[in-house]
């Protein structure tokens, strides 16, 4: 691209972008059209899904009263919350890939609002799982924002943009522990029984997430370009098919290696959102708020640790390329388990915030350093790598459910420190995670093999014939930034090509 | 230097040990004297009404458990309504704990405290909307002037396994939140529907004003 073109261009959008119009730089407080504006809509709109999946979380004590619930079935019901979203994650990738992140979000985000509000009339234990495993359907937005902030962001920082919208999204699951029980206690003041309060108490989640959609839908763009559907009618955007795109996703192996490892880290904040407030309540005979605020700290914390762990992986991939966000990763994971052994043998409950607080430093921190590697395992189907991803850290925290904290077999705290062990073994295989133009933890890249190489693998002959390998090319040439210091000296293709343009 | 920072230490862990010891110090449910006979109105197997029906609990001292002045240090009596082990199975937050009373979790709900005197007493009470649905027995617990347990009686028998009875609790559902659910989930639904449905002609005009 010529300088000219590139002044034109430049003079359409609030803030200065790559050749794919998409942002290069992050003014966190700014709501400029598209960019910014997409971050914070993303992020409120998966924030209040957060809200709704885990507002039954803290009002357990009460709950489990009301329905005659036992140990085994709350339990099952926190399984059933996070296990809804591991297909739904899958369908929510394709689903960005083939029509736009609004649509997508839209359709999971108001189709499960009914579950939130049905809520309220649960009446037994079988009801109340059905409602949960419904309402955890809309964890699967957390794809849609991923897509959305790739699609916004340019590569040298999406670490941060996915960091900050998936991070300040998953506050929902700590500000749920202070809302709830916030305002159950709101509404008992006004007479109300509790067994009635609880129930009331969920219209505010389910509202909560209808609202954030509409304004999404109402003042949200897919791309920097214009929204899917008018890109896709004008002949702008070429549709892809679904079923190349579905290949393509699951045919790469990197994606199925983030999936297990994210469903490690991930797996450990969604188990934790579940558990650590009866954990708190019981072990410690606290006070239904007092546990909800400590609980709540868990989640909170993730106003600066997961986007940090996103900053880190930009700063580690600026400096060492792929294999600094690699090795980043599971440095900081690895951590995360070893932290959750020593908060199952905390004693105290000042050890055991303490332990708590550091677990979601590092656990979360884990989270964004996943996120900034997943934007670069594949540019065609990159909606379907983040959703199998994505599903992976759901199915990773319904295995650590079902094994560690499924009826009265292990107390809590044992559960907690065995969920430790299993998270250091099952971070290892971030080690196998190998780009052949960037290297590996372990490996070098191959020589001479270069981003388009990588990149234009995933169009066959005739389709880059017909030019629908085009944005492919840009986000190639992008992503140079991954490379590795020591490697600058190979030359790009397009260097070439741009020399004899002019 | 050191010499002092160890001394601060030693004082921080013997104070942490004395704290722990002290505090590991509850009273057991073995230390209690059953010296309380306690009868309620509820038949054995009868169910009740949260919040609908009543319990007429009676309760003295028992003549005949030990000659001597065993009472002089009951200052109050606290009836109590607790859980039948079929409603603590699987549900660790209604567990027995005989060891120390101050973590024991059987019995949540309280019926009424008075004085003691030991001749007869009688309270009825109107069970309160927030008990659960449980199997249930009544116990009385008598204390001393520093509020610590010190003797008990209750319906049932050492095994819990006679005398209870079941509550029902309330649902808690009312029709207008039923209604208020229905309406706005249908009211999501529509309005998915009709954003789809603006876009689709959004983007056709989009493309018929080129």
């Amino acid at each position: 691209m010529d300088g000219v073109t590139m002044d034109r261009e430049q003079g359409r959008f609030a803030l200065p972008v790559d050749s794919e119009h998409k942002a290069t730089v992050f003014p966190i407080f700014s709501v400029a059209k598209p960019h910014m504006r997409a971050f914070h809509l993303s992020w409120l709109q998966f924030f209040s899904c957060f809200v709704s999946s885990f507002a039954a979380a803290p009002l357990l004590p009460i709950i489990r009263d009301n329905l005659n619930l036992t140990a085994t079935s709350i339990g099952d019901a926190g399984i059933a919350a996070v296990s809804g979203a591991v297909f739904a994650r899958l369908a929510m990738g394709a689903a960005c890939d083939l029509v736009g992140p609004r649509v997508a979000s839209a359709w999971i985000t108001l189709l499960t609002a009914p579950a939130v509000y049905c809520s309220s009339i649960a009446d037994s234990a079988m009801s109340f799982l059905l409602v949960r495993f419904f309402t955890g359907f809309s964890l699967a937005t957390f794809v849609s924002t991923q897509f959305w902030m790739t699609s916004m962001f340019s590569p040298p920082i999406v670490g941060r943009a996915n960091g900050l919208a998936s991070g300040w999204g998953d506050l929902g699951g700590g500000a749920t522990q202070l809302i709830m029980p916030l305002v159950y206690d709101l509404i008992i003041r006004f007479g109300v029984t509790n067994f009635t309060a609880w129930r009331m108490a969920f219209f505010i989640p389910a509202i909560l997430q209808t609202m954030t959609t509409y304004a999404v839908m109402i003042f949200g763009q897919d791309t920097p370009d214009g929204n899917f559907r008018g890109l896709q009618k004008s002949g702008r955007k070429h549709r892809d098919k679904f079923s190349k795109v579905f290949f393509h996703g699951i045919r790469n192996h990197r994606a199925w290696l983030t999936a297990l490892c994210y469903g490690y880290s991930f797996g450990v904040v969604l188990t934790m959102n579940n558990v650590i407030s009866q954990f708190f309540y019981d072990r410690f005979d606290l006070k239904l708020y007092n546990a909800g605020v400590i609980a709540a700290s868990f989640g909170l914390t993730n106003i600066f640790a997961r986007p940090g762990g996103g900053v880190l992986s930009d700063i580690l991939g600026r400096r060492f390329g792929m294999r600094g966000r690699l090795w980043g990763w599971w440095i900081f994971q690895t951590l995360g388990g070893v932290l959750c052994i020593f908060l199952g043998r905390a004693g105290s409950l000042g050890a055991s915030v303490a332990m708590m607080l550091l677990l979601s430093i590092f656990v979360q921190a884990s989270c964004g350093l996943t996120f900034g590697v997943v934007p670069f395992v594949s540019r065609r189907a990159m909606g379907v790598i983040s959703g199998i991803t994505g599903g992976g850290g759901n199915i990773g925290a319904v295995l650590i459910q079902v094994i560690f904290f499924k009826g009265s077999k292990f107390s809590t705290e044992v559960g907690i420190t065995y969920m430790g062990i299993m998270v250091i073994v099952c971070t290892l295989p971030i080690a196998l995670i190998y780009f052949p133009q960037w290297g590996g933890m372990i490996r070098g890249p191959k020589p001479n093999y270069t981003e388009e190489d990588y990149y234009l693998s995933e169009w066959s002959e005739e389709e880059q014939q017909q030019g629908f390998h085009e944005t492919s090319m840009k986000f190639a040439e992008n992503s140079r930034s991954e490379r590795s210091r020591k490697i600058d000296s190979i030359s790009s293709p397009t260097e070439i090509a741009t020399a004899t343009h002019v | 230097m050191a010499a002092r920072g160890l001394v601060i230490l030693g004082a921080v862990v013997l104070c942490s040990l004395v704290a722990v010891f002290h505090g590991a110090e509850g009273i057991m449910f073995s230390d209690l004297q059953k010296t309380l006979l306690v009868s309620a109105s509820p038949r054995p197997g009868q169910v009740l009404e949260a919040g609908a029906d009543k319990i007429t609990v009676t309760w003295s001292l028992n003549q005949t458990y030990q000659s001597g002045s065993t009472d002089s240090s009951y200052k109050t009596v606290e009836l109590k309504l607790c859980y039948a082990p079929i409603s603590q199975k699987d549900r660790p937050w209604r567990k027995t704990v005989n060891d120390n009373l101050a973590k024991d979790k059987t019995c949540q709900h309280g019926i009424v405290s008075q004085p003691y005197t030991p001749s007869n007493s009688t309270f009825s009470w109107t069970i309160s909307r927030d008990v659960p649905t449980a199997t249930y027995f009544i116990r009385a617990y008598a204390y001393n002037s520093q509020s610590k347990e010190v003797a008990y009686g209750q319906t049932t028998d050492a095994g819990k396994t006679t005398d209870l009875f079941e509550i029902r609790g309330i649902s808690g559902r009312h029709v207008s939140l039923d209604v208020a659910s229905a309406v706005f989930s249908a009211f999501s639904v529509v309005s998915l529907f009709g954003f789809f449905y603006l876009e689709k002609r959004k983007a056709k005009r989009a493309t018929q004003e080129k």
